[in-house]
This record gives structure tokens, C-alpha cells and sequence, in this order.
């Protein structure tokens, strides 16, 4: 990538900086009034409701759209399928962001910022799933971070450390695997301790599996998602490996998410079976319940193997958009909308406007992370000091 | 139709025998989901295949 590129300068107040701005402004005296004056000046929560979008958004969302790390890695480097591998930078550094900002969030729960490390040395047993989700998030966020690093060695110029860590990547990436394949499950099966809380239709013996396997399809969605928006705004930052490999990764992760989606399809209709949940399907959580499944499930399953067939990037990149929203409305329905569902209306939860103020500041932080990165590092090119590997 | 559920038999019946048909279905359901993915695959350009360059069009 020819380095005049980076010379081009561009007017700082332009209509995103701007945005971003303001945003990032307001979101940090929200955190000034949520670290001064506590949980209750700032959110919606209450003893029925312990966990708001804080959680079901910034935490389980986040969590499942940064897979496309794990994924990615896997099907280049354990897979040996080399023709995604312009693919694996993008989505290591958006997994890394997705994972830093997920435990940045996560700060805003749970206060006391000094007491993260508190999982590993106070704790009452490691047979918690909550234990569990903390050490594979914490690990995996080193495994991300370090994964990240080579690009970040490149442009500091630090070739030696590179070619160090460059040696690691294959145990990285089976670490990655193994950690992500551990708290992705864990995930759902935090809400196996609560079936009188959770709705019939979403709670499942099955829901660890359910979270697991449609991180995969977030995974192979966001990638193609991110990799639309990286070429509508850093297409002057790609170079001719990257843009010639594109069509082929949205191809080629498109019939993988139809499959997955079908399997994931399949799971969660045997899961009504086994629970026997099939009367609650004419209620109004039923339709909502049957929204998810055919329009976020089903339709995305059958638009994605169209867009295989007719090799059509278009419709593959709708598709990953919509199977995106499709995991949000996943996440959300189980952590807050099917949670609680019991309750009056009067005690369920609607989140403050400073919890959607933070949520929002965090995305914007995320943003204006990838951005400054894939401005400066090598991700969306190879640097042409390096071999790649 | 309404079943009336007493015994925990009753209930392993009703949903293992419904979760087997599903799975019978399901399984025949994969392999002409999967023969509609990839039937176009082979028609001169090989998506799938690893070559150099690895671009279709």
C-alpha cells in the first residue's frame, strides 16, 4: 500500500466527526453521573430487573457479533481454507474491539471497576458458569489482542516481535476456538438456572447450544457486514488481495451461514418438541417467537442460499445485515424481552435514556477505534515489508 | 387436536416421537438443502475451490 495515501489530509469537522463528538461528549458525563451516583440515577434497573441493556445489549449482543474473530481464524488457519485469509485481519481486529468494548461495558453494570479481577481470587467455586464466562472472556481477550498484535508490530515497525508472535498463530487461533466454543455456550446456559423466568418458547435444556451455534452465523454474518461497510469507506485503504478476494469470502460465508442457519433452523424447532412448547405459539410471544424464527431464522437461511446460487453479492450482503438485526432481536428476546415475562407490565423493564446513551457511546468508541486502526495498520492491506501469513 | 398429558409417559412419548419424526425430516431436509446450495458449484467456475488467486468472476 503506497504510504502518499496516508499523506492525504482530510477536513476534521466533517458531519461524522462532528456526530461522533457530541456523542462521545455526552456519553462521558453520563459515565461522570453513573461512577457518582450509582445505578440508580442512571438506568431503569430495579430488584425484579438486575440487568438491562447493559447486559442484553452491550454484553450478549456484543459477545455474539464478535465471533466473526474465532470464525474466520478457524476456517483459514484450521481449516486450511487460504482463500479467506484477507478476510482473517478485518475480523481479528473486529473481534478484538467487539471483546474490549464488551468488558468496557461491562463496567458500567457492574461498578467497582478495581474488583475485576475478583472472579479469579474471591470467588465462592469454580463450578460457576459466571466464573467460566469471566475466564474465557478474559483469556480470549488476550488471545484477541495478541492475535491483533502483528499488525499493530508492522506499523511500529517492530519486526522481530512480529516474527515472534507470528509463530504463535496457530496455537492462538486453536486457543480461540476452544475459549470462544466455551463462554459462547455459557452464555445461554446462565438462563438454564432461571425456567420460571424466561418464556417457555425461548427457554430450551437446549440454549447453550442454541447461543453457540448462532455465534457461528453471527460470526460469518458480521464479517460480511463489516466487509461491505470496510468497502464503502476505506476502499482506498485495500489492496488488490483484499479486493480481489472479497466476492469470494461473501460467497463462501454465505453458503456457510445458509447451512448453519439450517442446523440452527432444525435445533429450535426440536426444541419446542422436547419442551412441548407448542400452545404458546398461538399467544402474542408466540407470533413474536415466530417472527424471530422465520423472518430472523429461516428467511435469512433461504436468501443467503439464493444469493449462493445465483451468486449474487447483493442479496448475500442484505442477507448479512438482516441475519445481524436477527441476532440482536435473539439476544434481546432472551436477556429482556422473554425475561421476566410474568411480571405486569407495570414492573417490566424499559431502559433508561443514559442506558441507550452508554450503549451508544461504546458502539461510537468501537467505531472510532476501528476506524483510526485501519487508517494507520495494516488490515486491510499487506504490508509490503511481510510476508503474509 | 388437544392431548391430555398425565403421566411422564405420556410426555416422553408425545415429544420423543414428534422430535424423531422432526430429526427423520430433518436429516433428508439437509442433504436436499445442501444438493440446492451447491448444485450451481460445479457449472465451470468452482466457488469453493482453492486456487491461485481464488476469484470467480
Amino acid at each position: 500500500m503506497p504510504e502518499h495515501k496516508f499523506a492525504i489530509q482530510k477536513p476534521a469537522l466533517t458531519p461524522f466527526n462532528v456526530v461522533a463528538g457530541i456523542i462521545v461528549v455526552i456519553g462521558v458525563v453520563i459515565t461522570g453521573i453513573r461512577f457518582t451516583q450509582g445505578l440508580a440515577a442512571t438506568t431503569n434497573l430495579s430488584d425484579y430487573n438486575p440487568w438491562g441493556i447493559w447486559i442484553g445489549f452491550d454484553l450478549l449482543v456484543g459477545v455474539a457479533l464478535a465471533a466473526g474473530g474465532y470464525v474466520t481464524s478457524a476456517a483459514c488457519y484450521l481449516f486450511g481454507l487460504k482463500r479467506f485469509h484477507s478476510a482473517v485481519r478485518p475480523a481479528i481486529l473486529t473481534g478484538f474491539l467487539g471483546y474490549a468494548l464488551v468488558v468496557f461495558a461491562l463496567h458500567y453494570d457492574v461498578g467497582r471497576p478495581w474488583r475485576l479481577p475478583y472472579p479469579f481470587i474471591v470467588q465462592s467455586g469454580t463450578t460457576s458458569l459466571l466464573f467460566e464466562v469471566a475466564a474465557c472472556v478474559a483469556l480470549y481477550l488476550t488471545v484477541l489482542f495478541i492475535e491483533f498484535t502483528p499488525a499493530a508490530l508492522e506499523w511500529l515497525g517492530l519486526k522481530r516481535a512480529r516474527s515472534i508472535v507470528n509463530k504463535l498463530t496457530l496455537v492462538l487461533t486453536i486457543f480461540g476456538v476452544v475459549l470462544s466454543t466455551l463462554h459462547q455456550s455459557s452464555l445461554g446456559a446462565l438462563f438454564l438456572i432461571a425456567p420460571s423466568k424466561l418464556h417457555p418458547l425461548w427457554y430450551s435444556p437446549y440454549l447453550a447450544l442454541y447461543f453457540f451455534v448462532s455465534s457461528i452465523v453471527a460470526g460469518l454474518s458480521m464479517v460480511i457486514f463489516e466487509s461491505t461497510l470496510a468497502h464503502r469507506y476505506f476502499h482506498d485503504k485495500m489492496d488488490a488481495e483484499h479486493l480481489q478476494e472479497t466476492d469470494g469470502v461473501a460467497l463462501g460465508f454465505g453458503k456457510a451461514a445458509a447451512f448453519v442457519l439450517a442446523g440452527y433452523f432444525v435445533m429450535k424447532v426440536i426444541g419446542l418438541a422436547q419442551t412441548n412448547a407448542w400452545s404458546y405459539l398461538s399467544t402474542g410471544y408466540g407470533l413474536w417467537f415466530l417472527v424471530e424464527l422465520l423472518g430472523f431464522v429461516l428467511l435469512p437461511c433461504y436468501t443467503y442460499a439464493i444469493g449462493v446460487r445465483e451468486k449474487n453479492l447483493k442479496i448475500i450482503r442484505w442477507t448479512a445485515a438482516w441475519t445481524v438485526l436477527g441476532i440482536v432481536v435473539n439476544r434481546l428476546n432472551v436477556g429482556l424481552i422473554a425475561f421476566n415475562w410474568q411480571l405486569p407490565s407495570s414492573e417490566r423493564y424499559f431502559p433508561h435514556w443514559m442506558e441507550i446513551g452508554i450503549s451508544v457511546f461504546v458502539i461510537t468508541l468501537g467505531v472510532l477505534a476501528y476506524r483510526f486502526i485501519v487508517t494507520h495498520m495494516p488490515i486491510l492491506y499487506a504490508h509490503p515489508d511481510y510476508d503474509k501469513h | 387436536m388437544t392431548h391430555t398429558i398425565n403421566t411422564l409417559h405420556d410426555f416422553m412419548l408425545r415429544t420423543e416421537g414428534i422430535t424423531y419424526i422432526l430429526i427423520v425430516v430433518a436429516l433428508i431436509g439437509f442433504v436436499v438443502f445442501w444438493r440446492f446450495l451447491t448444485d450451481r458449484d460445479e457449472d465451470g467456475e468452482r466457488l469453493g475451490a482453492d486456487r491461485p488467486g481464488g476469484h470467480h468472476h
